[in-house]
């Protein structure tokens, strides 16, 4: 089996250094509105997670290098 | 002549073919001969009187870094035929470390595995600081085979400091952590830990999370040069996180021609789905030939807790939680008694309201109470006309805090669809979390478990399959050479078991942690005799030997 032939699973990618939801938006979402909301809303392990502290490199912003970001929403059950 | 002649074996030799009767024989603490009625007498000999023989078993997820400094048997792991253990999972293993960080990397075991402070303080001897010298220090007294990972924590905080917990790495920062990597694998490390959920004892992420792709394959492409394995903690709540992480170890799995693997994977009643999912990906990426292994543990999850320390049970309460992790005994005692602050708390316990029912009084310190252990507080409050929540902070302030409580059967309960997954090609049997949240559940007894209750009682797997699984299979995904099999030449580590009774015993406390501490363990039950190196370590008849016959694996001199 070759990677082309892999199911199509939910869109994800891993963020470029110092991206927040606005540059992950217009990079990936820039055809759609309101992306950053729609973002948020795919991304909830990220989004409810708390931002960092005062004072941090990432203050303000939760989305850790390491995290995966879905572009799209999870697949109807 | 023989060292060590095992007679009358019902042997089970970890490839997975049929059992056979015969006899084995060591010499030099390697299989020297195996067969039927084998000649030759033997300084030692052991009669198996029909029990099986198989290679000693091998747990791969374990946290007995801090143990092994003081107990190179990793009580009672030895007693359940484990001969080789994983430490140094999730991130987190004990060196490299700086000395100014050991404060730090206390606090995070202590979060993320639940190992008490004070176990630290009392049982560590802190004289070390590179992995070499680590290995060193518990290699002193080793009765156990040991094949440890380096945390990616660790090689964070070594190399960048504070900034670990707070940005990626600088190209230099990077190169740094690529050499202290390739310093841990040539003293022996079986390959690199890291972590996409743990939190540290602030709740901020760990270290590793902070590392961008880029980092994490600059290391990858060091542990290729090796041959060596990563693993990882996935996001392992959510079935399609779970699956973009196949599908990144799977890349790396590709690109590095490493072995990767990734633990826990929990089958529950409202994500059996989602594992359904993920395994089909892994058998998809398997196909196109990237190697990443499940670890799948065999038994159910248990949970007990008393308000004396934090429990991970708590961490969906953030109210809960907060004053598990942050107050003082007192400073909880408070809270439970101010109406205010209990209003609070039971509100927020509402959001998970069948679960405070079910949950068991195991263990309170007052006759008063006594009556009552072994009820549920569903039946508790029935009698004291109160609810369930009430009733477990009023018993935990009338034991000032020494109430202990089980939840029981949390998940990972559903035999047919835990049996299909262990028994599965691409599934690994591991995550047993060994010598970690020590106050929360046993973490011993998995692999007595595999046999009673899916080799005999679900027959769901044969006697066969399952050595095979704890042996060959591990040793051959984890890279580690001359061990899992009985086969002349191979390392004699042997476990000798009775295939009819082998089971894991009955949780219980005991109070044999640094600092008078205590922990839930299981002792084994079937288990005859197991063999390290080719030396008696423990007999279900002598207890414990003074056999120190264990190795760092798969040691300094194996490099693929």
């Amino acid at each position: 089996m070759s990677q082309a032939d892999l199911a199509s699973v939910r869109r994800s990618i891993l963020p470029a250094n110092g991206d927040s939801w606005e540059s992950i938006a217009s990079r990936e979402l820039a055809d759609l509105d309101n992306a950053v909301s729609l973002l948020q809303s795919w991304n909830l392990h990220v989004f409810m997670r708390p931002a960092a502290p005062e004072g941090s490199a990432r203050q303000g912003n939760p989305i850790l290098p390491s995290d995966v970001i879905f572009l799209e929403p999870p697949a109807a059950s | 002549m023989f060292d060590l002649k095992i007679r009358n074996a019902l042997i089970v030799d970890g490839s997975g073919n049929p059992a056979y009767s015969g006899d084995v024989g060591i010499n030099a603490g390697r299989i020297s001969a195996i067969g039927p009625k084998l000649p030759g007498d033997a300084h030692s000999t052991i009669d198996a009187g029909g029990k099986a023989v198989a290679p000693g078993f091998i747990d791969p997820h374990t946290h007995f870094d801090a143990q092994l400094l003081w107990d190179g048997q990793a009580r009672p792991a030895l007693t359940h035929g484990i001969t080789t253990i994983v430490p140094g999972n999730c991130s987190l293993s004990l060196a490299p470390l700086k000395a100014k960080h050991r404060m730090k990397l206390v606090g995070m075991f202590n979060q993320i595995e639940e190992m008490p402070h004070i176990a630290f303080e009392q049982g560590v001897e802190w004289n070390w600081e590179t992995f070499d010298e680590y290995l060193k220090r518990i290699s002193q007294n080793l009765a156990i085979n040991v094949a440890p990972l380096v945390g990616h924590s660790l090689l964070r905080l070594w190399v960048m400091e504070d900034a670990a917990m707070q940005r990626t790495a600088s190209e230099s920062e990077i190169t740094q952590m690529m050499d202290l990597l390739r310093q841990a694998l040539d003293a022996g490390a079986v390959g690199l830990s890291t972590s996409f959920v743990d939190m540290d004892e602030t709740l901020q992420p760990v270290p590793s999370r902070y590392a961008d792709i880029h980092e994490l394959e600059s290391l990858c492409s060091v542990l290729g040069d090796y041959g060596r394995v990563l693993q990882i903690v996935p996001e392992f709540y959510d079935g399609d996180l779970t699956v973009a992480r196949v599908d990144q170890l799977a890349d790396l799995s590709r690109k590095y021609n490493i072995p990767t693997t990734f633990s826990p994977l929990f089958v529950n009643s409202d994500n059996s789905d989602a594992v359904d999912k993920v395994m089909a990906r892994v058998n998809e990426q398997f196909a196109t030939g990237a190697r990443v292994w499940p670890q799948v543990q065999t038994r159910p999850i248990d949970i007990s807790f008393s308000f004396a320390v934090p429990s991970l049970l708590f961490i969906r309460f953030p109210g809960w939680y907060q004053i598990m992790r942050f107050e003082t005994h007192d400073g909880i005692v408070a809270a439970f008694s101010d109406p205010a602050r209990r209003e609070a708390l039971i509100a927020e316990a509402a959001r998970l309201a069948p679960l405070w029912p079910r949950l068991i009084l195991r263990q309170v310190n007052s006759a008063e109470n006594q009556p009552l252990v072994g009820k549920t507080l569903a039946e508790i409050a029935e009698i004291r006309n109160s609810t369930p929540v009430d009733v477990m902070i009023d018993l935990s302030l009338e034991e000032n805090l020494d109430a202990h409580f089980l939840a029981a059967d949390m998940g990972h309960n559903d035999n047919v669809k835990v049996a299909s997954l262990l028994n599965a090609d691409n599934v690994h049997i591991g995550a047993s979390d060994g010598g970690a949240h020590i106050l929360s559940f046993s973490t011993y007894g998995d692999t007595g478990y595999l046999f009673s209750n899916f080799v005999r009682d679900q027959q769901a797997m044969s006697l066969e399959t399952a050595v095979r699984k704890l042996t060959l299979e591990t040793a051959e995904i984890w890279g580690i050479p001359e061990r899992g099999l009985l086969q002349e030449g191979y390392v004699a580590d042997i476990a000798i078991f009775d295939p009819n009774t082998i089971a894991r015993g009955a949780e219980y406390y005991v109070q044999d942690v640094p600092g008078d501490g205590s922990r839930y363990v299981r002792d084994s039950i079937g288990v005859d005799t197991v063999i390290v190196g080719g030396e008696v370590a423990w007999s279900a008849s002598d207890g414990y030997t003074s056999a120190a016959r264990g190795a760092i694996l798969p040691g300094a001199e194996q490099r693929a």
